[in-house]
């Protein structure tokens, strides 16, 4: 409580006669001020200070002993104008020059909304809410001093006792809490997901408070309210206009809805309903915001000086209508596309569903991604309904255990200990427990931007090394309990050395299932390297080498995994010598077409790659691709560096340098000769591809997401025409190379093109011409 | 520009005496809550952590308060508020206002901006 002026302590009051005017050139045109709290006493020490300081010797420092110099470097330094943002330029003023109790026209309440969508649009991409919607004057005046009430939240506060409020302000400040509650709601579910503040979103509200204690339902009647108003207006505003207006309200109610429908995650049918309705008013308000008038002044960036933030005030982020248009458009779609990934069907479509959502080119906008976060991980129960064993078994007995015994639930009833039931049931939950979390990352992290989910797949690899290792353990004590026999096995490298019969092999299902995973994902990381546009032109004949070097190991192990599947599927099948129930055939059939859609893919990635590596080795050759010049460092080492994150890994073992120098130059093989493998490659790519694209979507395992897959593949397919056109360009310029004689060089014009002007992002294909050369 | 550098009369002793002191005194203030009124009127209200000889002060957990502005003054002069923070004096009229204030952390104020300086000290535990 404040004390007045005669009750100051006697300490104050003789200092307040103190000589503060020589210090203070401001004297004349401002009253001091006084600062009154009970129990503390403030003395005046500024001419005592600055003597003792004076004494200091240069260089020294009185400090706190806790406080380092090192800390200080993050000060903000007061009165420079480009770290302090209280600073004032002299002569300007903190007051806000607008008046938010001057009426409003109606156009103008439209130009002040649609100015706020752009704004929030701006938000949702990034820009910080200090630069976008809290530049807003009403905004501001709604929010300070932080209302605790629906009644105390507008932007004119004491309005005298039962007048009504004018019917523009009420369309104004519905709309406001409208966006306001939708921002609290869109910035909580951000923060609870995983994202990277500041890269993805800024999370800071600067000590507002988004309407966090108003209830939505509140909110909700306060927009019913408003549009009602509108309605009684009648005739004093223009149909176009009332319908504009209600548009817009109706937009905020429904994105409400939406939002309160999102936290249900079940159902997708009912919960896409007010996204539709977004979607389906968007066009009118984009076609009627002709009918606002804009009130720039309502918007001012000296509003940041008093937000709790350290920046100086920065520009207002201007998205035209255009582009915000756009970006809802997209935000609407997405909105409800991402709801179906609630209709779950098997674990690989799910994951499938995830990759193709995210690989849209722009990513969907971090909310959605959130979304799509919240529905598959929140509290630990997968899409809301789904316990991450089911999630897990699921995926096991597609990819590795059809029908097998270790996937049955049953033997968790088993509670003797030594039957061999009670043994299964207790490996298989401590596998479980240790996979859970390496499994659900992969889902995760390709909910994050394109750049960050390269990175977290890199350090994921390692993570699945230990789980296979981990496995293989658990692999083998199972394995005595199922008594399994070991069967004669021969890899494709042992036919290649020519031993007869191979060797005994045990299946090893959960390792094999560990290795396949990591070997997936070491498959996406090089090819988020294309994608990210991580290569230098003359590195991709070798990158696209490594890169068929993985898929043909992934289908090498895919066939292993294969073989075992069918021996021990015949097994079951044999022992009652009778067809398997149609419910089991259909397990092993589904299984068995995974394995068949997992080879083929592997196959087309490992021949497509092979193809490009030899384009590029060629292109290289002919002098069309030169590596810039790198003085100060070699080829090996820059190697060991781009190959850093497969490393650790020790299977596959990262070939040696000298391997993939040999393997990416082909020196011994004749330039024609590359080239008559890389078209053969490309033919066989092209009838992979055709393929891929006539599975159904339970045999490519796309439930929900079909569509994107299949655009993907054929936009790989137009990747396989492109190359081939490549590749024939570059035989037509050798050949005739070739007849003029030895000492003419070829000459060909190569573009590399962006990522972003590709068919598909995983494969860049060169742009060939031949140069006319007379 | 304090007087006691010009005087010549102090021997060594006494100037190292008095050095001592001023550091001791500095050193007392540590942690303190300070005040602090720059040039363009503001106060900045932190725990004091650091200075040197230009009395550039470092402050941490800072809040930076603000003179109500001519717009809120009459807004508030107007209608009478109640609860206050600050006192202002203008013209032998006295009017009690909130003062503005935002967080801002760790700050440093450059000596050379400095009007007044205030420390903070429990009425109750102070010398008599």
């Amino acid at each position: 409580m404040a004390m007045a002026q005669d009750e100051l302590s006697p300490v104050l009051q003789e200092f307040d006669g103190l000589s503060l005017g020589n210090y203070n050139p401001y004297r004349d045109e401002m009253a001091p001020l006084m600062i009154s709290s009970e129990g503390i006493v403030a003395t005046d020490i500024t001419k005592k200070f600055f003597a003792a300081a004076a004494t200091l010797e240069p260089g020294t420092l009185i400090k706190d002993g806790y406080f380092t110099l090192f800390e200080s470097v993050g000060a903000l330094e007061i009165m420079d104008p480009k770290m302090d943002s209280g600073c004032l330029a002299p002569g300007e003023s903190l007051d806000e020059d607008y008046d938010v109790t001057r009426p409003l026209l109606p156009s103008e309440v439209l130009g002040i909304i649609d100015q706020l969508l752009c704004l929030e649009m701006a938000w949702h991409l990034g820009y910080p809410l200090s630069q976008t919607i809290l530049t807003n004057v009403y905004i501001e005046a709604m929010l300070m001093p932080c209302p605790t009430t629906i009644q105390d939240a507008d932007f004119i506060r004491d309005r005298p006792e039962g007048t009504p409020r004018d019917p523009m302000f009420a369309v104004l400040r519905a709309y406001c809490l409208g966006l306001l509650k939708t921002c609290w709601y869109v910035n909580e579910r951000i923060k609870f997901e995983h994202y990277y503040e500041e890269e993805d979103f800024v999370t800071n509200t600067y000590h507002r408070s988004l309407l966090d204690n108003i209830d939505r339902n509140e909110i909700r009647d306060e927009i019913m309210e408003a549009r009602k108003t509108i309605h009684n207006l009648g005739h004093r505003i223009s149909e176009d206009m009332a319908q504009a207006l209600g548009f817009r309200l109706e937009l905020r109610t429904a994105f409400l809805r939406a939002i309160e429908l999102s936290e249900l995650r079940s159902n997708p049918e009912s919960l896409s309903l007010p996204w539709s309705q977004m979607k389906a008013i968007w066009e009118p308000i984009n076609k009627s915001r002709h009918l606002g008038t804009p009130v720039p002044e309502a918007f001012s960036t000296k509003i940041q000086r008093r937000l709790a933030s350290t920046m100086p005030p920065r520009p207002i982020v201007q998205l035209s209508f255009e582009e915000t248009y756009g970006h809802f458009k997209r935000l609407f779609n997405d909105g409800i596309d991402v709801l179906k990934v609630l209709d779950y069907t098997d674990s690989q479509s799910l994951l499938n569903f995830v990759q193709t959502f995210q690989a849209q080119k722009p990513q969907p906008l971090v909310y959605i991604r959130a979304l799509l976060q919240f529905f598959l991980f929140k509290d630990m129960i997968i899409l809301g309904h789904l316990s991450i064993r089911h999630v897990m078994d699921d995926d096991l007995s597609i990819v590795v255990l059809p029908l097998s015994k270790l996937l049955d639930p049953n033997n968790d009833r088993c509670e003797v200990p030594h039957d061999a039931r009670f043994a299964m049931s207790h490996q298989m939950e401590l596998f479980r427990q240790r996979a859970a979390q390496s499994y659900l990352d992969i889902s995760r992290a390709f909910c994050q931007n394109r750049c960050r989910v390269r990175r977290t797949l890199c350090h994921s690899i390692q993570d699945w090394e230990t789980v296979q290792m981990d496995a293989e353990e658990i692999d083998q004590l199972l394995q005595i309990q199922l008594d399994e026999k070991p069967m004669m096995y021969q890899t494709s490298l042992s036919v290649e050395s020519g031993a007869a019969g191979g060797e005994p092999a045990y299946s090893l299902p959960l390792s094999s299932w560990a290795y396949l995973y990591k070997l997936r994902l070491m498959e996406w990381i090089v090819q988020l390297g294309f994608e990210l546009d991580t290569y230098a032109p003359d590195e991709l004949a070798g990158m696209y080498w490594y890169l068929s070097y993985l898929a043909k190991m992934r289908a090498s192990h895919v066939e292993r995994i294969q073989k075992f599947t069918v021996a021990r599927v015949n097994e079951i099948r044999l022992t009652p010598h009778t067809a398997l129930p149609d419910e089991m055939e259909a397990k092993y059939q589904r299984s068995m077409s995974y394995l068949r859609l997992t080879l083929l893919d592997a196959a087309v990635t490992w021949e497509m790659a092979d193809a490009l590596s030899c384009l590029y080795t060629v292109l290289g050759r002919l002098g069309a691709i030169v590596a810039p010049p790198r003085p100060y460092s070699s080829d090996a080492l820059r190697y060991d560096i781009r190959m850093k994150p497969f490393a650790p890994i020790g299977l596959p073992e990262l070939p040696s340098y000298d391997v993939f120098e040999h393997a990416s130059t082909q020196a011994e093989t004749s330039t024609a000769n590359l080239l008559e493998f890389a078209s053969r490659a490309v033919g066989v790519v092209k009838k992979g591809y055709e393929a891929l694209s006539k599975l159904s979507e339970k045999e490519a395992f796309t439930a929900n997401c079909h569509s994107r897959w299949v655009a993907g593949t054929k936009n790989c397919f137009k990747s396989v025409i492109a190359t081939s056109i490549a590749i024939s360009t570059v035989k037509t310029a050798v050949d005739k190379a070739t007849i003029r004689g030895r000492d003419v060089s070829v000459a060909l014009k190569v573009d590399i093109p962006r990522p972003d002007k590709l068919y598909h992002e995983w494969w860049i294909v060169p742009k060939v011409t031949e140069m006319l050369t007379s | 520009m304090s007087d006691e550098n010009i005087t010549p009369l102090t021997t060594e002793a006494e100037q190292s005496e008095e050095k001592n002191l001023a550091a001791l005194f500095l050193q007392s203030l540590l942690n303190k809550n300070l005040r602090v009124t720059t040039t363009d009127q503001r106060m900045f209200w932190g725990s004091f952590k650091c200075t040197d000889p230009d009395s550039n002060i470092v402050l941490q957990d800072t809040y930076e308060y603000r003179q109500p502005t001519f717009q809120t003054l009459r807004k508030q002069t107007s209608s009478s508020s109640s609860s206050s923070f600050l006192e202002d004096v203008s013209g032998g009229g006295t009017v009690k206002l909130d003062m503005t204030s935002r967080y801002l952390g760790l700050v440093v104020v450059p000596g050379e901006h400095i009007v007044k300086m205030e420390v903070e000290e429990f009425a109750s535990q102070m010398k008599k």
